[in-house]
């Protein structure tokens, strides 16, 4: 496999197919991440939220989403979305777009971890902040909005991370079903032209371009998180100064 | 400040060990292989005949590694009760192996000369790059571009591209094929073909092409109505027609199968090529065909 790693000329054969297989592909994984990303979240703290709930239903539905998800594997539930799902609204061929495959795939399998990692993220709370908040009359969204989640921002950003990590990487699944993202079309070209080692070289690089740049911002969100709140006194001091 | 020196150091040891890999793993093998032809080449001096050291090297180790499909009716099947390699193909490792350790096929497969490894289309390159296996003969179609990657052989078979559909689907040749769904495997040669056959015939057919890993995934997913067509070698595609759909009257691509050397392997590549034309002059070739029930 490495052998001819170095070749020039499997090199300028990468290169030329550069524009039709790496760039359609990167442009998928990408998009494929982000939404996928941006759904995951909103599972997340949809359901770590229900987990975290005084409401025992509440509390079961996310339990049942949660187990189901983190105890069967990704390419299982791909495979079911893929060929399963279709069934069940028509028997005559109906498909799903390959994106939205990807976005669902990876979406829902994530929201269950991300929901884990905010439900403990808010119990790591002391429970004495959201007595205090409801003496105060705050509503339990109020509580959550005001109170508990800004404080949970910083524990839980590092798993959160980890997780937006995975996410990236486990898009490459798609392949498995032609998902036409980036692991796909190195697969293809690679088994193409039998240069399997500057394919999946290439493609490394291409998913580090998305994961490096996603693991600087959670370590700049978390370190963000931790300084402590200056500008409010400013705003305090003006008005007084107003007042006088 | 130090932080960012600190990661910049990191991300360069990184880098450093990946070369570090990427470099010593071709010396390591290169350096004992150089050592043994210098030695080799001078026993295969003296020996009679005198094999080239490839050959040579395969005939101290005492077993052909041969890489072929596990799972193609006919050409190549593993028995999922014994275990052997059962097919057209295999019979044909078996003759190989048998010019290359002076022996009869007969004796080769009794002896077990031929040590089987199953691959894909997707894993009998890499293998026979680095040196798991000397063999391919797996259903290996030979194109100008694989030529110069590997050691090909004179074809041994050649076969067409066929197209197997959903009985429901209503397809009933290549025109209704027009903006629909047509799966192939990876790295096959089936989607040049398929627009070559039909700018010859001057048709306006333009179907798209998905990727998959290997034939059953190909199998499950016509199965599952997530692609119109099927398309592969004919031979393959022989094992999974079932009640629910059929193959085309069109075929298209004839291709050629070859043995497959390494590139570096010119004297292996020189042995199979003498067996695989003799085999083909004196007929037994197409005599190992019938047999097996191939056209």
């Amino acid at each position: 496999m490495i052998k001819g790693l170095f070749d020039g000329k499997r090199w300028s054969a990468l290169l030329a197919a550069f524009p039709e297989y790496y760039i359609p592909g990167f442009l998928m994984t990408l998009k494929i991440s982000l939404v996928g990303l941006a759904v995951a979240l909103a599972l997340g703290v949809v359901f770590g939220m229900f987990s975290s709930s005084k409401w025992k239903l509440l509390k079961i539905i996310s339990r049942i989403y949660v187990e189901f998800i983190q105890n069967t594997p990704l390419a299982l539930q791909v495979m079911c979305y893929y060929s399963v799902l279709p069934m069940l609204f028509s028997s005559s061929g109906f498909r799903i777009p390959k994106f939205v495959l990807g976005v669902i795939g990876v979406g829902v399998y994530h929201g269950a971890y991300i929901s884990e990692v905010i439900r403990t993220g808010i119990e790591a709370i002391p429970k004495g902040q959201s007595e205090a908040a409801s003496s105060q009359g705050f509503s339990y969204l109020e509580t959550m909005y005001h109170i508990i989640l800004p404080q949970t921002i910083k524990i839980i950003m590092p798993p959160l991370a980890n997780q937006a990590l995975n996410l990236v990487k486990n898009t490459s699944i798609l392949a498995m079903v032609a998902g036409m993202d980036l692991m796909y079309f190195t697969d293809s070209w690679g088994a193409d032209r039998g240069y399997f080692a500057q394919a999946y070289f290439t493609s490394a690089v291409m998913y580090f371009i998305i994961c490096f740049p996603l693991a600087r911002l959670a370590r700049y969100l978390e370190i963000r998180s931790m300084r402590l709140p200056v500008a409010k006194t400013l705003d305090i001091q003006a008005d007084e100064e107003a007042a006088c | 400040m130090m932080k960012k020196m600190l990661s910049l150091a990191l991300t360069f040891a990184m880098a450093a060990t990946l070369t570090a890999c990427g470099s010593k793993a071709p010396e390591t093998t290169a350096a004992p292989a150089d050592t043994k032809a210098a030695g080799s080449s001078a026993e295969a001096t003296t020996a009679a005949g005198g094999a080239a050291k490839d050959v040579q090297k395969i005939v101290d180790r005492g077993v052909l590694k041969v890489g072929c499909k596990s799972d193609i009716p006919k050409f190549s099947l593993q028995n999922t009760a014994t275990g052997q390699y059962e097919g057209f193909e295999d019979d044909l490792a078996y003759e190989i192996a048998g010019s290359i350790f002076g022996c009869s096929a007969a004796e080769a497969k009794e002896k077990k000369l031929v040590e089987f490894q199953g691959v894909t289309a997707k894993t009998r390159g890499p293998l026979l790059e680095n040196g798991e296996i000397d063999l391919v003969i797996a259903t290996f179609t030979i194109t100008p571009e694989r030529k110069e990657t590997y050691n090909f052989s004179t074809p041994y078979y050649t076969d067409a591209v066929g197209l197997l559909v959903n009985k429901d689907s209503g397809i009933k040749s290549i025109e209704n094929l027009d903006g629909k769904i047509i799966g192939v495997a990876q790295s096959s040669t089936t989607k040049d073909g398929f627009k070559k056959y039909v700018d010859e015939k001057g048709l306006k057919v333009n179907p798209q092409f998905q990727e998959f890993d290997g034939y059953p995934a190909l199998a499950q997913a016509l199965a599952t109505k997530q692609i119109d067509c099927f398309s592969v070698d004919r031979a393959i595609l022989a094992g999974y027609v079932n009640d629910g759909n059929q193959i085309l009257e069109d075929r298209f691509a004839e291709q050629d199968y070859g043995v497959a050397a390494a590139k570096d392997n010119t004297g292996l590549a020189e042995a199979v090529e003498k067996k695989v034309t003799s085999m083909l002059s004196d007929g037994s070739m197409k005599k190992l065909q019938d047999q097996w029930g191939l056209q």
